[in-house]
């Protein structure tokens, strides 16, 4: 395989529009995006009482999140699939081999990154705003959300850390998702179905596609950031 | 200004505040009265327990023992050493610590503090003598019964440094009950009408300013006075 053909695959795909490829793409940030955001809607709170409040049972929930940090894709796929398969407890929702079972195993796998990386940030931002928060008599809903709306720019980093997990984990959308074409098949199985089927320059082709998806949506986010470093944040 | 009735009265009592850290006691049974509508200054050498007393009156701090008589919390308000400033505009900062007043009064106070047109500016990233005028008409603007200022001046120059006690004199002759800190003796002299001295956390003395400066009663007050 030549080195450039690859990147001859991808140009060539991207400037026809190639309809498959841009439903591939197009399912993949869906998912992905509604998981972030998803996991985002859990984490930050969360992050947020984890980091503003001391309470029975904190440090173990703290631990549990912190080792599903390192929990492999594919055994959250499969813990997903033991959940929502025929059999499981939540079979007869039927969402297995959908697009919204891949939803599910994605928030799963990044949501301990969202509150992880948001207790550490609101941690910093409680412990710098607590005095002015108590001060002025702030309850608990409003201090939660004082901190949220002070911690956006950061808030936008773990966005992004979590769509880096969410669009190239491969494994839990495999198991779950099924690969099936025109309907559950991402950027990833595509290209782990290419390689298997000894398409390596398409499969490079399709992981050059997907890094230049990335690109954009980090483009995208560092013009978002450049804005709101203006209001003092440190991004 | 402030009548004789209304100065007599106490605003403030602590009972027996004690606070230790890791086994050292910071604050030893402080008991102290503040008196309606008067500037007080809490002085003592760096370490006394200063910041920490006055975040006890503030209730900024659990007390380990001892009780503290204050006004309601929405009539409470203080001025940190270091302004604690939000990641907003300066307009945004102000609408934050001032809810409920309305946006005309914040421009108002704006406009009095010479930072009319920083209003869309990112709050941090004025100077830091914008930022103790912004912080300390956020605390002005809802109109205190007391106000609790921890060395409002201690890194402003001198434009700045007149425009804080322009501001303190103003709360105070409207009513505003002040108890502030401050190393700067002539500062304490000019604005200070009672003293509380602090020394290793316990309440040395307390007297009225001219009493204090000119006739100290205590041995460590006087020690105290050689050197500022």
């Amino acid at each position: 395989m030549d080195f450039l053909t690859p990147f001859q695959i991808a140009l060539t795909l991207l400037a026809n529009g190639d309809p498959e490829l841009m439903s591939i793409i197009g399912l993949s940030l869906t998912v992905s995006m509604t998981a972030v955001a998803t996991s985002l809607l859990i984490g930050l709170p969360l992050g947020a009482i984890l980091a503003a409040y001391r309470f029975p049972g904190r440090t173990p929930l703290i631990v549990i999140s912190n080792t599903f940090l390192g929990m492999p894709p594919v055994v959250i796929g499969l813990l997903i699939y033991l959940l929502i398969s025929r059999a499981g407890p939540f079979g007869f929702l039927g969402i297995l081999y959908t697009p919204a079972a891949m939803m599910i195993a994605q928030t799963v796998l990044v949501l301990p990154i969202s509150i992880a990386l948001s207790r550490q940030a609101f941690e910093a931002l409680n412990g710098e705003y607590a005095p002015l928060f108590h001060s002025l008599g702030l309850g608990r809903l409003t201090r939660i959300r004082a901190l949220v709306f002070e911690a956006r720019a950061t808030l936008l980093t773990i966005a992004l850390v979590c769509f880096g997990r969410a669009i190239s984990e491969v494994g839990a959308v495999m198991i779950v998702g099924g690969n099936i074409r025109h309907s559950t098949r991402v950027m990833t199985t595509s290209i782990a179905l290419a390689t298997s089927m000894g398409e390596l320059a398409f499969a490079m082709a399709l992981g050059i596609v997907l890094l230049l998806v990335a690109l954009v949506v980090n483009i995208a986010s560092q013009i978002l950031r450049n804005s709101l470093r203006n209001f003092g944040h440190d991004v | 200004m402030t009548s004789d009735r209304q100065t007599s009265e106490m605003i403030l009592s602590a009972r027996d505040i004690c606070l230790s850290r890791d086994g050292n006691r910071l604050l030893d049974s402080v008991s102290l009265d503040i008196r309606r509508g008067r500037i007080t200054f809490l002085l003592g050498y760096n370490g006394a327990g200063k910041t920490l007393l006055l975040s006890c009156l503030h209730g900024l701090l659990e007390l380990e023992s001892g009780s503290v008589d204050a006004p309601p919390r929405d009539r409470q308000k203080m001025v940190f050493q270091k302004p604690i400033i939000m990641r907003r505009t300066a307009a945004g900062h102000l609408r934050f610590v001032c809810p409920g007043v309305a946006e005309t009064e914040l421009a108002d106070w704006m406009k009095r503090a010479g930072i009319q047109d920083r209003t869309s500016a990112p709050a941090r990233a004025l100077s830091g003598g914008e930022q103790q005028k912004l912080a300390l008409i956020g605390a002005l603007a809802t109109k205190p019964d007391i106000l609790f200022l921890d060395e409002p001046t201690a890194h402003l120059d001198f434009a700045a440094t007149k425009f804080v006690e322009d501001m303190i004199r103003e709360a105070h002759a409207t009513g505003t009950t002040i108890v502030m800190t401050t190393h700067n003796r002539s500062q304490a002299e000019r604005l200070g009408q009672d003293v509380l001295f602090l020394d290793d956390g316990r309440l040395v003395e307390a007297a009225p300013a001219a009493t204090f400066f000119k006739a100290p009663g205590h041995a460590l007050t006087r020690q105290y006075l050689e050197h500022l």
